[in-house]
């Protein structure tokens, strides 16, 4: 079973200009994965689907890669 | 007494309606370098105009969009692919923050803007401290490798010596 990163590296809030970070759970379309491959907690999952979401917003992630 | 009481009742109400938000933003590519400074004064005096105080901050950078966003400022459609991207962490009453979004789109120098609640503490810097750490570790144990190979080589050479003196 993999390990919560989150958990592991103790970060409580996981910010949308992070983007070194939210990259890793983008999958090669910028598709985010699911808890299922990252092993994120359910609770993270949820913080880190928004934060993903208020980045592309601003332009910091891409919607597509083409 | 009653108006001291009063007034620490306010103070607590005042305290129990500010909230920690942070206003990420994006600016127009079109202001010079030499400008930004003023636009990013002018923010943050529009937020401390609104009762606002600011706990962190970060000066607008030019960045690359990941998409080219458009936006109508004066009847004419203008593309972006590039902005200079900035955010400021700020508490303030939640009623004043519906007043300071107000305020934002009216801005024309705005592409774009996100408010968001957050927590005071600042989580970014320290994480990127944690990563260095494991990248650096593998580096240190590879020249480890390196100096307990030299010693070996040494006594080779020692014997190679030897072997030519007696010869």
């Amino acid at each position: 079973m993999k390990q919560d990163y989150f958990s592991a590296n103790n970060i409580k809030y996981i910010d949308y200009k992070d983007i070194e970070i939210l990259k890793k759970f983008l999958g090669p379309n910028g598709k985010i994965v699911g808890h299922k491959r990252t092993g994120v907690t359910s609770k993270n999952q949820r913080q880190l689907t928004s934060a993903i979401k208020h980045a592309r917003f601003l332009g910091l992630l891409p919607f597509v890669i083409k | 007494m009653p108006e001291n009481n009063s007034d620490v009742a306010n103070e607590v109400l005042e305290e129990g309606n500010s909230q920690v938000y942070e206003l990420g933003y994006l600016l127009v590519p079109t202001i010079k370098e030499e400008d930004m400074p003023i636009s990013y004064g002018n923010l943050k005096e529009l937020v401390s105009s609104f009762r606002g105080a600011v706990i962190a901050d970060e000066m607008p950078k030019m960045i690359n969009l990941s998409y080219t966003m458009s936006k109508v400022i004066s009847n004419v459609r203008n593309k972006f692919s590039t902005a200079y991207f900035g955010w400021v962490k700020f508490t303030m009453d939640s009623q004043k923050v519906l007043e300071l979004k107000k305020n934002l789109d009216l801005d024309p120098n705005f592409i774009r803007f996100l408010i968001l609640k957050t927590v005071k503490e600042n989580t970014i810097a320290a994480k990127r401290f944690i990563r260095g750490d494991i990248y650096k570790k593998p580096k240190t144990k590879k020249t480890a490798e390196n100096e307990t190979a030299l010693p070996i080589n040494k006594e080779e050479i020692d014997k190679e010596i030897e072997a030519l003196i007696a010869a």
